[in-house]
């Protein structure tokens, strides 16, 4: 253990530790600029040189490793030169464009100078200039004011898992790049700008908009997946006007993925529901909440009065807060309203008395990190749960080694061993593996499902994590029933990527049919939610065709619906059958709790005012129930909503079984495709996934299908396609040739207007080659 | 773009190394594709990361650091003239000029009769005969405008053993 001196204070060390780390511990400020405690130590940028009792030269302290006896000196005349010198260099080629920088204020660069370097400069040549790059919708670049310390270059290699930028060049003509300058395209791209610790990476989005001592700041969290990111929403009056990564270790370290930092921009989207609206006369029209709330209560009323509770579907988006979803389905269990649901991105339904009480990772996020054999079932946390999926690729660095089976291969930033049926049959492959694991023989052309079941059966206690695609599964029962086998059959553990922001909240909290808060169990029949037996809908923040993996079931359902109330953030995407629109306050603009994939409880504070008339939802549920007569949920402030929740579901563990006893499974006979059809697969994409973020346009990208290389090159296709139902063109749409795409299947990203026109994944299409007027 | 012979030359450099360290072939591949290309066009760096299974990126820093990789097509005679301190301070900047004067380019062009190419490097590590110029697989020292005159006579008339 080497012994020590900093600045005259002596201290024990462990073997290996810096001078920086050593001197942090002793709370001795040592200015850096390369350094990034979460990065590898490059040690390019020298600011952080210190003094060293009988080293002549001056030592880069976040490099050099301390040994016993040193004697160092951080403010010693030789080492104050030295910063001073590192300065001056640094300073040599940097504009001195802070007034019009948005880095300005919170710049170590500036700080540091600030508190370093001599006041004068000796510098009287010219500066050089680095010429701009355009690095996508989301990034704005200042080249010029880069001091090469490639901290983003790291950040790219080592946490982001592609290599998107470079050093290129060198000495004078030394500068940041991408290849060719393409657009950086990692889904954690935005941690850049934080990482940068001068003005060359900045937010494009944010550019302009404000100086940072400007911002108030508020503690919150991101709603946009069970990950649970701690966030710091920075605002302006009333904008919000950037959404930076807030410190938890234990949740997403220091990061977040570019859809918690972007999304806000959907927050002032031009179709922000900003007052109450009542359909007179066939178009929706501003009216009062007084109006608003009656027209809602009467319409709910009146199809009670005909048809019965049971007639009501009430659904609500699993990105809701605790209070909100608590409060909602006690105001319809109330009205004696048996389909409250949560789950529109399912379709089958028949294991739901298997089900857990809530979608648990069963773990920690940090523990997921030391896991050494992970299975990942119908699962592509990237996009799903993009800062989960970090802790997956920290676990394969480590050596985990990483299976995944889905329906197409997914691209992972971290080596996975995937399996994808080429058949498309996915069910037989799982049971093949359950078989497998039990001692059957494999087959010749089943080296890799072989080689899978060997290494479960090998390692002690594997994982195996269910993801949002097994619940899209068209056989999502039989599809988890399957999973579970192969758990059993490889004494595996059994944990969920919960699939949405507060998926687990909505579980929790009876967001579904057949439990109330807590678990308890509801008797009873199910009708799915988009079924004609229903004569109203109550949709609460989902935009049904957007949302839904039944689009046309939705459209249906809705059209032969009586009433149709909508409570949501925008109004672009309203059903043409709704009769009353609430505006709802957004996350931003109210308080509230989520429960995370982990089951951690954390709540967030309002950051902004309400846009418009918009109100909390929590307080909009209060009146309505008032306005229904429904008692007992007079709350008067989130407090009361929050105990009255919590002694709904009292205490709930962390840890919970996967599944409970399955239900027999009546076997569901596939319905043949017609001659010369397509299947259609799909998925949300990370920036379709839900309606804040499609709004969001810095994330917007264009919508390209996928298909099987030799599917296309048989049907003659180029790469623009016409999907065609009935025969009728609907969409056009670019395609891509993925081998990874079982033939006869067609891949969509859903969430889109293509998708919605399209009808969803409900039935098939057939393809042709789009006319070029048509192509894009 | 890359011929067989030029892969083979590649997968045989490739072998000397480690199989999770595929970087380190990857300043022999690039001579070996500029050697049969003659320059190194984008598409050929692109070439070989693929050929070695590295993201491009890693190809371009290493294709635009060392100036013996020619991004551009070249003379048949590249001067590189050295712009580091120590050549600095010894007047590189007067014999950059006086080269570009002679020859009617800027630095980093050609020469319309595709003869000769002049390019500013860094320090080539011999400081103690700055200014330094590097021909070829020579170097000039100590130089002088005087001397460059010579060179280039000596140059067009057709003879490039320098020394
Ligand atoms: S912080 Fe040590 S060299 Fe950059
Ligand atoms: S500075 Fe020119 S050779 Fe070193």
């Amino acid at each position: 253990m080497p012994h020590i001196e900093i600045d005259g204070r002596e201290l024990d060390v462990a073997a290996g530790t810096t001078i920086l780390e050593a001197a942090r511990q002793l709370g001795i400020y040592i200015p850096v600029f390369c350094y990034h405690p979460k990065l590898s130590i490059a040690a390019n940028c020298r600011m952080c040189l210190v003094d060293v009792e009988k080293q002549w030269k001056p030592l880069p302290a976040c490099a050099t490793p301390c040994a016993d006896g040193m004697k160092i000196q951080t403010r010693s005349a030789k080492a104050k030169a030295a910063q001073q010198g590192v300065l001056e260099f640094l300073l040599i080629n940097h504009p001195l464009d802070c007034p019009v920088c948005d880095q300005g204020g919170e710049c170590p660069l500036q700080d540091i100078t600030m508190g370093y370097a001599n006041p004068h400069s000796f510098y009287q040549e010219e500066k050089r200039v680095v010429a701009d790059k355009d690095i996508g919708p989301l990034i704005a670049t200042e080249m010029t004011r880069c001091i090469q310390c490639t901290r983003c270059v790291r950040f790219g290699q080592e946490i982001a898992g592609v290599m998107e930028l470079g050093v290129v060049g060198r000495g004078e003509k030394e500068a940041i790049s991408t290849y060719v300058s393409k657009a950086v395209s990692s889904e954690l791209s935005g941690n850049m700008i934080d990482l940068c610790p001068v003005g060359a990476l900045t937010s494009k989005p944010f550019r302009y908009k404000a100086r940072s001592w400007e911002l108030k700041h508020t503690p919150s969290l991101c709603p946009h997946c069970s990950t649970g990111c701690n966030t710091d929403v920075q605002s302006l009056g009333k904008d919000v006007l950037r959404v930076l990564p807030r410190a938890n270790e234990s949740v997403n370290e220091e990061w977040i993925c570019d859809k918690g930092r972007f999304a806000y921009a959907g927050l002032s989207a031009e179709d922000r529901g900003l007052t109450p609206l009542l359909r007179v006369n066939g178009r929706l029209q501003a009216a009062s909440w007084g109006e608003a709330l009656q027209a809602a209560a009467g319409g709910l009323e009146s199809v009670v009065r005909k048809h019965g509770p049971e007639a009501i579907a009430a659904l609500i988006s699993p990105e809701s807060s605790n209070e909100e979803l608590f409060l909602f389905q006690a105001l319809f269990r109330a009205l004696g309203v048996t389909h409250i649901e949560h789950r529109l991105r399912q379709t089958d339904f028949r294991a739901d008395a298997a089900m857990p009480l809530y979608p648990a990772l069963n773990m920690s996020l940090e523990d997921l990190e030391r896991e050494r054999t992970i299975l990942l079932c119908h699962a592509f946390p990237r996009e799903q749960q993009p800062l989960t999926n970090h802790r997956l690729r920290k676990a394969a660095l480590a050596g985990a080694t990483i299976y995944a089976i889905d329906t197409v291969l997914r691209p992972f930033n971290f080596p996975v061993q995937g399996l994808c049926p080429e058949t498309g049959d996915d069910l037989g492959t799982y049971r093949r593996l359950e078989e497998l694991l039990q001692g059957a023989t494999a087959r010749a052309e089943e080296g890799a499902l072989a080689r899978l079941a060997t290494a479960l059966r090998e390692t002690e206690d594997p994982l195996l994590l269910i993801g949002n695609d097994a619940l899209q599964h068209p056989q999502a029962a039989e599809l988890l029933r399957a999973i579970q086998g192969v758990a059993t059959a490889a004494g595996a553990r059994l944990g969920w990527l919960a699939n949405a922001g507060n998926a687990a909240g909505a579980w929790l909290l009876g967001c579904v049919p057949h439990r109330r808060p807590g678990g308890e169990t509801v008797p009873g029949q199910r009708t799915p939610s988009w079924s004609t037996a229903h004569k109203a809908f109550v949709l609460y923040g989902v935009e049904p065709e957007y949302d839904s993996l039944a689009v046309e079931a939705a459209q249906q359902a809705l059209q032969e619906a009586e009433f149709v109330l909508a409570l949501g953030h925008f109004t672009g995407n309203l059903p043409e059958q709704v009769q009353v629109f609430l505006p709802l306050a957004s996350w931003a603009e109210s308080a509230g709790s989520f429960i995370n994939n982990e089951g951690r409880l954390q709540s967030y504070r309002a950051a902004v005012k309400p846009a418009g008339e918009a109100r909390p939802g929590w307080k909009v549920l209060r009146v309505l129930a008032d306005h229904l007569g429904v008692a007992g949920l007079a709350f008067n402030d989130l407090d009361e909503v929050q105990s009255a929740w919590q002694g709904a579901l009292g205490d709930f563990p962390l840890d919970v079984p996967a599944f409970a006893a399955f239900p027999e499974l009546a076997p569901e006979a596939a319905a043949p495709l017609p001659e010369g059809h397509l299947r259609l697969l799909g998925d949300w994409t990370i920036y379709t996934a839900d309606p804040l973020v499609r709004r969001a346009a810095p994330l917007r990208r264009p919508a390209v299908c996928r298909m099987h290389p030799q599917d296309l090159q048989a049907r003659g296709l180029g790469s623009v396609i016409e999907l065609r139902r009935a025969g009728r063109p609907v969409v056009t749409l670019p395609v891509q040739a993925d081998a990874s795409v079982p033939r006869g299947c067609l891949w969509l990203p859903l969430g889109t207007a293509e998708s919605v026109a399209l009808g969803g994944l409900q039935s098939s299409c057939t393809v042709g080659r789009a006319s070029s007027r048509q192509a894009i | 773009m890359l011929s067989d012979q030029a892969l083979a030359a590649i997968a045989a450099e490739r072998r000397k190394y480690p199989a999770d360290q595929a970087r380190s072939a990857l300043l022999a591949a690039l001579r070996i594709a500029q050697e049969e290309h003659g320059w190194l066009p984008t598409e050929l760096i692109e070439e070989v990361a693929q050929v070695l299974e590295i993201p491009s990126i890693q190809a371009f820093e290493v294709a635009t650091f060392y100036t013996m990789y020619d991004l551009k097509p070249v003379g048949k005679h590249k001067l590189c003239v050295c712009g580091s301190v120590s050549c600095f301070l010894n007047g590189s900047d007067d014999i950059l000029a006086h080269l570009q004067k002679r020859l009617g380019i800027g630095i980093g062009e050609t020469t319309a009769d595709g003869l000769f190419t002049l390019q500013e490097v860094e320090c080539l590590g011999a400081c103690k005969d700055a200014p330094v110029l590097h021909l070829g697989d020579q170097y000039l020292e100590r130089l002088t405008p005087e001397g460059i005159d010579a060179l280039i006579e000596q140059l067009r008339g057709g003879s490039s053993d320098v020394r």
